[in-house]
């Protein structure tokens, strides 16, 4: 009996060591499932880009390669409108650059997407512009895309992993963004959509409409003084308001002031605008002369002397008013007198306000 | 000073004017209602010149001497209702050449004080001929217009203080 224990003992000892051989044995093969299941990819067949984005290039390449592939054509169709925003795709060599990268592709494979990569990118950058005009001709161009999106796919793709951007379902924004701003001059109006806005039609009508208000505004917050310094549009809109109020009064008041103020000569000053030199009228002729342009004589330049004369030419107007009607019926003295006085202040005077003016 | 400019085309249109009107009546009295009635006249002559001198096409101008001719026509016809709709009218001409089909949100009529409150519809009543216009271009024209007015002014401010020395 004793025996038996001790073969029993032993047994289980044997066992016991067995046992430890047997688990350390089998410690080996779970390491190696462990490690078949960890290289193995662990992305479904739904293939989420974020889940691509984890794995190495290669791998992400294969999967796209893979019967996966038609899922993204169809999970693309959402892109393309994404892509109406777009508008330069990025340069030839950047592509082609990518392209070698991936070692993995067939021969034929890599070709063909080199093939169909610089017309459309010709195409596009051949219309950089973003009109609304241009909408058809780019989902036009788009269109191929659609039948390879494999290869925009790959190269947002890179981007967005150069950029550390998850998520981010727009990937067109990310092009779009990488677009050099030079524009060629076309005669409708260019938008471009920047980053994180929408690109319908209506919304880039509607803001370039409100920019061309914005820079409207700024040329008139020039004009009026005191306008720099205020921010925000409706105090900008009364100070314009005011101004232009004040201005309104201020012809009003002047006016006013004109109409009050006596006129001590009637005098052209076409004459002393459009400089015409040299004495236009003889002084024979003062009827003719009276309500038009008066000779250029020599005056006296001095204002009290003319201020006198002035007195005179307010109590001779009443004899010009009669003057006017009857060109031929002159006293030859008050006219020659007045004419005289006048004729001096009047140049002076004319002289005076062209200078000031 | 620049003979072919704003300030002396105006200059010279408005003293022609002030002469032709103190030509016509020279003061005999200087009661409130002779004067009112002058610088009435005087008010007009300038808005008038001032329209004239203008060399590029504004809708302002255009307002300006259609309310001056209005007025001097008796009140008999053109209220500013008819004006306002030939206004629009050529606006939406205009707007249609130029802009062929480029803004989808088209500015009628509809857009006046739309989004911009108050100050936009007392821009319009200030500006002469303000109301049939959309906000973009009243923006346009009230920059042209300040301009003007201050060109006025300053001219005739320089020639009351000439006169009153």
């Amino acid at each position: 009996m004793e025996s038996n224990a001790g073969t029993k003992e032993t047994r289980s000892n044997l066992t016991a060591s067995d046992g430890g051989e047997v688990t350390a044995f089998e410690s080996l093969q779970f390491t190696d499932e462990i490690h078949r299941l960890i290289l193995a990819p662990t992305t479904d067949n739904s293939s989420s880009f974020t889940a691509l984005l984890e794995l190495p290039p290669p791998q992400a390449v294969e999967l796209l390669h893979s019967p996966d592939s038609p899922k993204l054509i169809a999970a693309s169709p959402p892109n393309v409108e994404d892509f109406q925003g777009s508008f330069r795709f990025p340069s030839n060599s950047g592509l082609i650059e990518r392209d070698a990268r991936f070692s993995l592709f067939s021969g034929e494979a890599n070709n063909s997407n080199e093939k169909r990569n610089s017309p459309e990118s010709k195409n596009v950058s051949a219309n950089p512009e973003k009109n609304v005009k241009s909408e058809p001709a780019e989902t036009e161009s788009s269109q191929p895309l659609v039948s390879d999106p494999t290869v925009e796919k790959r190269s947002i793709k890179r981007k967005d992993r150069e950029n550390k951007v998850k998520g981010s379902t727009k990937k067109s924004k990310t092009v779009a963004n990488e677009n050099s701003e030079d524009a060629e001059k076309l005669p409708y109006v260019h938008v471009r959509a920047r980053r994180g806005q929408a690109t319908d039609s209506h919304s880039l009508a509607e803001r370039a409409r409100r920019e061309k208000i914005n820079a409207r505004m700024k040329l008139l917050q020039e004009l009026v003084p005191g306008c720099n310094k205020i921010s925000g549009t409706a105090l900008v809109l009364d100070e314009i308001i005011n101004h232009v109020q004040s201005l309104q009064r201020q012809v009003e008041f002047l006016s006013m002031r004109l109409a009050a103020v006596n006129p001590r000569i009637d005098f052209n000053l076409d004459s002393v605008f459009t400089s015409e030199s040299g004495s236009l009228m003889d002084s024979n002729f003062p009827s003719l002369v009276m309500p038009a342009i008066w000779p250029e004589v020599q005056g006296n330049g001095h204002r009290q002397q003319y201020q006198h004369q002035w007195h005179l030419d307010t109590l001779q107007q009443p004899v010009w008013g009669r003057e006017e009607v009857c060109n031929n019926y002159i006293t030859p003295e008050n006219s020659l007198l007045t004419y005289d006085s006048s004729a001096n202040s009047a140049t002076l005077q004319a002289n005076h306000l062209k200078m000031e003016l | 000073m620049n003979p072919s400019s704003l300030k002396s085309r105006f200059a010279t249109r408005f003293l022609r004017a002030l002469t032709q009107i103190h030509a016509r009546k020279p003061i005999c009295s200087s009661s409130p209602t002779e004067i009112f009635r002058r610088y009435r006249r005087i008010k007009a002559a300038a808005d008038k010149s001032m329209a004239y001198s203008v060399r590029s096409r504004k809708t302002w101008t255009g307002a300006v001497l259609w309310k001056l001719r209005s007025r001097s026509c008796g009140r008999r016809s053109a209220k500013t209702s008819t004006f306002i709709k030939s206004q629009q009218a050529i606006m939406k001409r205009t707007r249609h050449e130029k802009q062929n089909k480029n803004t989808t949100t088209t500015t009628t009529t509809g857009e006046h004080g739309v989004g911009f409150g108050v100050e936009a519809s007392e821009l319009r009543e200030l500006v002469p001929g303000g109301e049939a216009m959309d906000y973009c271009n009243l923006l346009d024209e009230t920059a042209h217009y300040i301009k003007c007015l201050t060109t006025q002014v300053k001219v005739m401010k320089k020639i009351a203080d000439f006169y009153s020395l």
